[in-house]
């Protein structure tokens, strides 16, 4: 049993893409969970389901079998609205290309998930990310004007700034070299532990899990082995 | 952000907007100049255009229109100049030998049917004569002499302008006070001037109404027809010229929806992002639709200011006075640009906004 609840767990999820005639089935019967101040990667080879089970925990797709809980909440059959206000509230997002908007500046890419909320004003918060992540002298940048390991830290910056419980990441080191991946897994590292945020991070790079509490080798849409450090 | 992300895709905004203008130029010039020409050509037409007028009918008891009936119209049309007429002809004689035959007209409300070729014709002819130029010259006419008619002399007060012939008014004329002609009991012809062709012939019914039935024709009355037949073709013009708006509009139209939706599918991914980190459907639905109203915004004025431009140009060239283009009957095409400028952009952009806030944000992540 888990020492404290888990903030995200998938039980029994299958996840079927129909395409003309064909079902593809990429997630077989999952179950995954993980805890807040923890790193979990997943990983795999190409084409086995990581994304899809990421999109599965980050609430942007439904399953279509089993169930899906954040924090204690059943959230399966939540409609596309709930499901938008959870991601807003609770989870963060980084990607493997970053995307940031392209005509922002990296402070307001950084805002970009409350820009419409009028309730609050993030724009401290995000300047205090940029800095925590290094870029307190890139704040007025346009994503054109920053190298990619510096975009990745703001896309990072941004997925904080809603102060959320769960941080995914897809494949955030695939498009940087080896040192720059590095730098970011570090900066996860330390943000996991500072933000007491769940980080779930998808990769084919072995070079992860020397960052990572536990690991999740997913091949074929079925898990494999979860291993704790 | 919406204003920005216009900015971002310079060429492509300038397509739209560049779609909007033409509609909008469209519209506005052609609305303008059919205004300009209908000014033009009622200015042109004005004299002979707006008349009723009104003699006995076949069925009236007496020779003429009466005093009664003069009264009568007066009450029914109460806006317009009733002016009552008698006429008659003579043959004037001049010193020199010449002789002219001419219509004599009783009238004293002079100035509502008479143009003078110096001068003013009086408001109220009391005493004196005016004749046609032509006759006064055959005749070795000038200002002051005496002309006869029925025994009483009354000295030459003006020259009527002689192209006045285009209206039912032709040819050589005296026109001298209607107490002159006191021997005719009744009128023979009563004239309403009217603001215009479609005024006249509203008059017309309204007299008709009055006066005549299916079967008796107390009064003959006639709208002049000619106003009314250009101001039909005019009617007919201006609505070919807007039905070829009509056209660039929906032609604007389309290209802008294309735009907009180019520009939904350019930036699916961005919009699976703001999806993704929680921004609402609603949210990016009113984003894509501020930002298309920009545009239409944007477009529109640049087209109004093109069109007025053209309108002016317009005017200038067919009613002298550019400023004619400011006027109401002639900017409300620019208003009308311009709304359609934003409506055309907004409406064009529910669809893809619509489309784009409804994607599902992992399908738009894919790419
Ligand atoms: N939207 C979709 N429609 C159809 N098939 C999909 C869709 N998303 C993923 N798949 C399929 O599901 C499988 C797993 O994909 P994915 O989760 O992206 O793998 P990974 O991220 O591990 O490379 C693949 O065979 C992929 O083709
Ligand atoms: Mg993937």
């Amino acid at each position: 049993m888990a020492k404290s609840m888990s903030v995200i767990e998938l039980d029994d999820v299958v996840k079927r893409y129909q395409s003309g005639e064909e079902t593809i089935e990429a997630l077989k019967y999952v179950d995954f969970s993980a805890e807040r101040g923890e790193m979990v990667t997943v990983i795999g080879p190409s084409g086995s389901g990581k994304s899809t089970m990421l999109n599965m925990i980050g609430l942007l797709d439904n399953p279509t079998e089993g169930s899906i809980r954040l924090d204690g909440r059943d959230v399966t059959d939540f409609t596309e609205d709930e499901l938008t206000e959870e991601r807003r509230t609770g989870i963060g997002f980084v990607f493997q290309d970053f995307h940031l908007l392209p005509m922002l500046t990296a402070t307001e890419n950084v805002e970009l998930p409350s820009m419409w909320d009028t309730s609050v004003d993030r724009h401290d918060r995000a300047v205090e990310l940029l800095r925590r992540v290094g870029l307190g002298d890139r704040l007025e940048h346009t994503p054109g004007q920053l190298s990619g390991g510096q975009q990745q830290r703001v896309a990072i910056a941004r997925s904080l700034i809603n102060e959320p419980d769960i941080l995914l990441a897809d494949e955030p080191t695939g498009n940087l070299d080896q040192d720059t991946g590095e730098t970011i897994l570090t900066e996860l590292t330390r943000l996991k532990e500072d933000e007491n945020v769940a980080i779930v991070s998808v990769t084919h790079d072995e070079q992860m899990l020397d960052y990572t509490d536990s690991t999740v080798r997913i091949v074929d849409g079925v898990i494999q082995e979860v291993s704790r450090e | 952000m919406a204003w920005r992300n216009l900015g971002r895709n310079k060429l492509r905004t300038a397509l739209a907007a560049l779609g909007i203008i033409i509609g909008v130029v469209a519209i506005c010039s052609l609305g303008m100049a059919t205004v300009a020409l209908q000014q033009q050509a009622s200015s042109q037409l004005g004299d002979i255009g707006n008349d009723v007028t009104v003699s006995s009918g076949q069925d009236s008891d007496t020779d003429g229109v009466t005093q009664d009936q003069i009264d009568e119209i007066q009450n029914l049309v109460t806006d317009d100049q009733v002016v009552p007429q008698k006429t008659n002809s003579t043959t004037l004689e001049a010193r020199n030998g010449e002789e002219a035959r001419m219509s004599v007209t009783g009238v004293t409300e002079a100035s509502a049917l008479y143009n003078l070729t110096t001068g003013e014709a009086p408001d109220r002819l009391q005493s004196g004569a005016l004749i046609s130029n032509d006759t006064a010259n055959t005749l070795g006419l000038e200002m002051g002499d005496p002309v006869e008619y029925d025994g009483q002399f009354y000295r030459v007060q003006g020259f009527i302008e002689s192209e006045q012939s285009f209206g039912p008014r032709g040819g050589g004329e005296l026109v001298i006070p209607v107490s002159g002609l006191s021997n005719q009991e009744y009128y023979d012809t009563v004239t309403i001037v009217a603001s215009d062709g479609d005024a006249a012939t509203e008059i017309g019914e309204r007299l008709d109404n009055q006066f005549n039935t299916e079967e008796t024709e107390e009064l003959s009355i006639q709208a002049s027809s000619g106003a009314q037949n250009v101001g039909g073709f005019l009617d007919t013009l201006s609505t070919a010229l807007l039905g070829i708006g009509g056209i660039s509009l929906v032609v604007a139209g389309v290209a802008i929806l294309n735009v907009m939706l180019m520009s939904t599918v350019e930036r699916r991914g961005e919009i699976g992002v703001l999806r993704a980190v929680g921004i609402r459907r609603i949210e990016v639905l009113r984003m894509i639709l501020t930002e298309a109203a920009l545009m239409g915004a944007l477009g529109g004025l640049v087209g109004v200011i093109l069109s007025l431009g053209t309108g002016m140009l317009a005017f200038q060239m067919l009613t002298g006075n550019a400023m004619g283009a400011l006027d109401w009957s002639s900017s409300k095409y620019l208003v009308y640009g311009f709304g359609f400028a934003v409506l055309a952009s907004v409406l064009s952009g529910v669809y893809p906004a619509w489309k784009a806030a409804n994607d599902r944000p992992v399908e738009a992540l894919r790419g």
